[in-house]
Parts: structure tokens; sequence; C-alpha cells
């Protein structure tokens, strides 16, 4: 099915919906064609600014959607994509640059500053929430997998929570982390990570490999 | 009763014919084609050369033969006018182009088995357009501003996409080798939108398109329900142009690349490793010679060593590779022996052979994977060591405790390395790094992980049974076909021609050849 025309309202419908970011992307991936004819206005100067705003806009939401689906190295390929003025001379997709930057080089600090401190365009925004969540979730479970015992200020930056009162140890930040299992050792001032188990998407399926087995065997039969 | 109402009605007695039995459906599709070929070949079909509104009179959904016709004689009309192979009208954004991405991405899988030659035209006619429009635009912008635009980049994206679903479309197993996979993933190379091959490259290819004259299993008719692509995407179906030894091996080269900008090294490996095996008993090409010094590069990446090829290359063919990717092996050897002062000492020494064979990129990976694959050696030699210890390993010169579990910390969670880290209480004190973990994952978790590896592997492992049965058969390598040669040999007694191998040459087999497996 063909997409409808691409529009500052439909990329908007778009960003609020709630859809799956697997399904965002698939939209965003046919709008791209779209989004490549109109700039090709952009060079020889006769993109009008809505034709700019609304490449800033679909531009900015497909890379997002990008980190949203896991996808780090694309959505790197992405920025080589973006016409060159464009990216240069956009804010938006300025911010997107200092955040792939931030991502690729697994500075999470400045993960979380980049997504809160700079600023993003309103429409952008139930984007930019999405993605700092799972973010965080995608950390936490990371985290809760590589160390033994983490303290609380170190555990606190990997999230994103405010490391002053993690070093006072607050009763708050605390609990971010023992209502997902892990445990706080009062007198060694450590956090012992639970580690968190992500169960497969598909069903499993419980006679598989007795199939693989009976196929292999009619083969060698 | 006007050329446009017979078309009109010769397209409509298709429709909501997929349900009748598939001999019928597959006669009446032919008849259609044939009535289409004779429009063609009779100049009948001009008369629309030229109209621009009469493909709204059809939706590819439904009407995929004629559409497609039509659609090629408007084609071959404005390229006559224009004395140009691709005008503009075929360009992007043009009224051709235009209807040739909406027959593309909607046109009938079933209909279009029919019309392979006219199909494949159209595919590599839009993949030429959007890379001349490409190379169009990189002359405007060198001669208007000096500068390259990012906009050469879109032209290939906008071909890219279409051929992908078209070929998708045709084919959704992709089993089948054709001309059309070069064309993508060169063309997705060009528009550096590498996860848009991955739905061609990621399927496993199984054959070639077989010649006229080769029997298949299954139904005879294309429009049937087939186990396999290669019963209808045959070479008489000209839904692939001729293929060479050169497409294959650029194909797999190109795909390892695409792998490589998405640092998938596993894969990319894999699709290195079919080019450098490749039968050869002339001297070697130089797309292998490529392709093997990307191996090393990646072989380090992934791996940290230099791999061999695989074990079905031919030795005079290593020998080759090994001399003339002399840098890349010294290279490797000083990786392998971590040293970094050496490393960086080959690294500055070679950067005029990197450069030259555009590998300076990966070369430049391989530094930061130096310090990964330190660190994984070193986990079989020690069950643990505290961050500071490792720097001193890992490091020639000093290096800050935070940089280091930094960059410890990164490769754990980003799961290159199996181990964990411990921290203290005390800041000044050093994180210990856990090699063998008592904080392994629960059991459920592992076994999960696997049990969806190995559904993963039945499902490449039953395309493979399904399509190994169908070039058995097209080898003549079926049961049926061995049975009816025993029974041939019996009848026909020692003296006289084999009645199925007949008198051909070749098909002696040395019967003791398995003797060794008894």
């Amino acid at each position: 099915m063909e997409p409808a025309s691409l529009t500052i309202e439909q990329l908007s419908q778009l960003v609020v919906s709630n859809a799956p970011p697997s399904q965002l992307f698939e939209a965003l991936s046919r709008y791209e064609l779209q989004a490549c004819i109109i700039s090709t206005g952009v060079g020889s100067h006769n993109t009008s600014s809505s034709d700019s705003t609304l490449l800033s806009l679909f531009y900015s939401s497909f890379f997002l959607v990008h980190l949203l689906t896991d996808q780090v190295s694309e959505a790197r390929a992405l920025t080589k994509r973006i016409p060159e003025a464009l990216l240069q001379q956009d804010p938006s997709l300025q911010n997107c640059l200092t955040l792939l930057r931030a991502v690729w080089q697994t500075e999470h600090g400045q993960v979380y500053q980049v997504l809160r401190g700079l600023p993003w365009p309103e429409v952008l925004q139930p984007l930019v929430q999405r993605y700092e969540s799972f973010f965080q979730d995608k950390t936490l479970i990371a985290v809760s997998r590589s160390y033994e015992a983490i303290r609380l200020a170190t555990a606190a930056t990997y999230l994103g929570l405010n490391e002053e009162l993690a070093k006072q140890e607050d009763s708050n930040i605390i609990s971010n982390f023992t209502k997902c299992g892990w445990t706080w050792d009062l007198e060694s001032k450590l956090l012992h990570p639970k580690p968190i188990v992500v169960s497969p998407a598909e069903p499993q399926s419980s006679n598989g490999i007795r199939k693989a087995m009976a196929m292999l065997g009619t083969r060698a039969a | 009763m006007t050329l446009l109402s017979d078309i009109i009605s010769a397209s409509a007695h298709l429709h909501n014919s997929n349900h009748l039995p598939s001999d019928e459906y597959d006669r009446r599709i032919r008849e259609l084609v044939e009535y289409f070929r004779r429009l063609q070949s009779t100049k009948a079909l001009d008369s629309f050369a030229s109209d621009g509104t009469f493909l709204s009179n059809f939706d590819p959904v439904i009407d995929s033969i004629p559409y497609l016709f039509v659609l090629r004689v408007q084609i071959q009309k404005a390229q006559e006018i224009n004395t140009n192979v691709l005008p503009a009208d075929l360009r992007p954004s043009g009224k051709l182009w235009t209807c040739a991405a909406h027959f593309l991405t909607n046109f009938d899988g079933v209909q279009v088995r029919y019309a392979g030659r006219e199909w494949r035209l159209l595919v590599e006619l839009v993949g030429q357009a959007s890379q001349a429009a490409s190379m169009a635009s990189r002359l405007f912008f060198q001669s208007y501003s000096g500068s390259i635009a990012n906009l050469t980049l879109l032209q290939p994206l906008l071909g890219a996409k279409l051929v992908r679903d078209a070929m998708l479309r045709l084919d959704p197993s992709c089993a089948v080798f054709t001309s059309s996979h070069l064309l993508l993933v060169r063309l997705c190379l060009q528009a550096k939108a590498y996860s848009c091959a991955l739905p061609v490259l990621d399927k496993q290819i199984f054959h070639f398109p077989i010649s006229q004259g080769r029997a298949f299993s299954g139904p005879s008719a294309l429009c049937a329900d087939h186990a396999s692509s290669v019963s209808f995407m045959t070479e008489a179906s000209g839904v692939s142009s001729k293929l060479s030894y050169r497409d294959y091996l650029q194909y797999f080269l190109y795909g390892g690349m695409v792998y490589m900008a998405l640092k998938e090294w596993r894969n990319a490996l894999h699709f290195l490793g079919i080019v450098i095996s490749a039968p050869s008993t002339n001297p070697v090409s130089l797309i292998m010679v490529e392709a093997y010094k990307k191996w090393v590069l990646v072989g380090l990446l992934e791996k940290g060593k230099l791999c061999s090829p695989p074990s079905i290359t031919t030795p005079h063919v290593v020998k080759v590779y090994q001399s003339l990717a002399r840098p890349y092996i010294i290279l490797a050897h000083a990786f392998e022996h971590g040293d970094l002062k050496r490393l960086d000492a080959e690294i500055d020494a070679g950067k005029g052979v990197w450069c030259a064979d555009n590998n300076f990129g990966l070369v430049s990976q391989v530094v930061g994977a130096f310090f990964s694959q330190t660190v994984i050696k070193l986990g079989k030699t020690f069950a643990a060591l505290t961050v500071a210890d490792l720097s001193k390993q890992v490091f020639p010169s000093p290096v800050c405790a935070d940089v280091t579990r930094s960059a410890v910390s990164s490769l754990i969670i980003s799961r290159a390395l199996n181990a964990t880290l411990v921290q203290t209480k005390d800041h000044a004190e050093s994180s210990m790094l856990r090699f063998s973990s008592i904080h392994s994952l629960p059991r459920l978790s592992y076994e999960s992980d696997l049990q969806s590896q190995l559904k993963q592997e039945m499902r490449i492992m039953e395309a493979l049974v399904i399509n190994l049965g169908e070039t058995n058969n097209n080898l003549g390598l079926s049961d049926e076909y061995v049975d009816s040669l025993h029974k041939g040999q019996v009848w026909s007694g020692s003296n006289e021609v084999n009645p199925i191998v007949g008198g051909e040459a070749g098909l002696e087999m040395d019967e003791d050849l398995m003797g060794d497996m008894s």
C-alpha cells in the first residue's frame, strides 16, 4: 500500500501515535522516497522554508526511530543521506548528531543530557521521551548483567538519575533499583544487581528440537 | 470495438481467475501474454505509446500484464523521441518513473512470472535511471558550487527501494540468484542505505536460474504454488540477465561490504568467505584478492586473529592471496602478537596501501578492536584482574584508570566481553574485572537464547532441505532418477546404450567413488 503524502500533519500523527517502534520504522521508511524527491530541490535553492521544516521533522523523527529500534549503525548511515545543507543548518538535526555521537561512544550521562537539555521541537517530544525510556530500560538490563556490585552513584549515572541524591543515598534512588530485585547492602554501600532476563519475543516451540532431529533423520535415511 | 476496449476485455478475462485450477489459470495468463506479444510485434500498441492517460485504465494489482507491456512501449517511445536511453520522464519524479514505481510496488507476483523478461528490463531501467540521476547531480554540483551534495546519495536510494520491493514481490524467498541481486546491493552501497539490502541479503541463495530443458519437480504450471522458486525463476523466464562468474563474486563482495558497514562482522566474514573460496583454475580474480584483504581485517575485528581461508579454497589460490595481500598479513601478525606499538607502526607504514585499497576505515577499526581482543585474551589466562592491573597489561604507557574502567564497562555492556565488574565502596580502590563469573545469567535465560537460535537454524535447515531436493532433481540425483537409471541398466544390458543417459558424454560415474563409505 502506498503511503499518504508526506505532510507535517501526517508526521505529527505518526509521532504521537503509540505504535510499536517497528511499525513506526516501517511507516517512516516508506516516506523516505517522498522526502528524497522533496529534497532534490534543496541543492537547487528551490526548497521553500516549509519544505525544510517538513524535511527536518521527517529526518529527525526517522533518526530517533532508528535509535528506538536499536539500529545505531543504520542511524549513522541515515545522517549521511540527509542533505548536507539541511544537516548543517537545522538545530533539530544538529541535536540528532550530538545524540548519535553520545550513543556511539556509549557516554550514558551525555545521552541523557542531550535528550533532556537540548531544545527539541515540540512535535518531536513524544519520540524523545520514548527513546529516553527505551535507553534507560536497555541500560538497566545491561548493567544488571555486567556488574556484580556497583556503587549507587555509578548506577544512577547509567540511568540518568540524580547523582548528587545518589551520593546522599537517597531512598527514592535506591528504590529504583531494589524494586527490580537488586539488593542494597547498607554496610558496604553497594548495590548487588539481579540479572534481568528478557524473554524471547517469540513463543518457543517445545518440540522444535525433535522436529529438527526428525528432519535430519529423514534426509540421512 | 476499439483496441482499448479489446485490451480491457482481454485483461478482465483474468480478473478473479486465480481461484481456477492452476492449469486453467496458467492457460489464460499465457494467452494474455501471447496476445500482448503479438500486439507488440505488430506495433499495434504504438498508438498508446504517447497516451499519458492510457495506463490509468489499468490497476497493476490485477492488470499486471497489460500495464507492464504498455508501460514498456511508452518507455521505448520516450527513448526513441529523446534519443536517450534514460529520458527525463524516466528519471525520478518523471511521469514514466512514477508509473514504473507504481507498477513495481503493486504488481501481481504470479502474473509477472509469465513476463519475466519485461519485468527485469523495467527493474534494470529503474536502477539505471536512479544511478544516472545521481551522476547528473554530481556533475551539476561539481560545476555549480564545487561541492558534491548529498543529493547524489538520494537518487540511488529511490531505485534501491523499488528494486528490493519488486524482487521480494516476485519471489519472497529470493532463493534464486539473479542479476537484480547485484543491482540491488550496488544501489544500496551507492545510497549508503545499508539496511535496505538486508531483506534480500539475509535470505539464503540456493540456486542459479536453471537452463531450458532441465526438468524440475512439482507442478508444471508457473502460477501454481511451488515449494521452491527455482521452478519458475528459470533462464527461459528472463527474470535474470545472463550471469557471469564476476557477477557472482561481486554480489558476495558487495554484500560483505553492506554487512561491514552495519558492523555485522560474522555475516561479512561469511560473505567474504564465499568469494575467496570460489573455485578458480585460471589466474585469481582481482575481486577475490580484494575480498581476501577485507577478510583479513574483518577476521581481526570478529575473531581477533588471522583467519585461514575456508578449507575448500585451493592451495594455489591461498598462495596468491598471501603474496598479493602481504601488508595485510603483516598487520594481522602484529595484531596477533599483542604488540600495540608494532601495530601502530605497521598501520602508519601501510597507510598508502590501506587508502589505495579503500580499506582505511576498516584498518582504523582494527586499532579499536585491539583493546577488546587483548582483554578477551587476558580472560584465558586470568580468572580476575583489577582494572589498574588490566590497564598495565594492555596499554604500553600509563592511562587514567577511569578511561580503562569506562572502556571495559562499555565492552561488557555491549556484550563484546563475557565478564562482570565488581566495584568497591572506596572510590580510590580499583574495580575488579571477573572473567569467570559466579554471577552468570540464570540457566533459563541461557536456554531460551539457545532455543531461539535453534529455532532460527531450523528455519534455515527447512529451506535448505526443500531446495536441496530441487537441486538434486535438477542435477539428476533424485531417488526417482537413480531408480530409473538402475532399471535402465538392468534392462539394456552391458553393450547397449543407456536409455536415460543416452550417448551423452561426461555422465559416466565411477561407482567406486563412494567405496570408502561402505
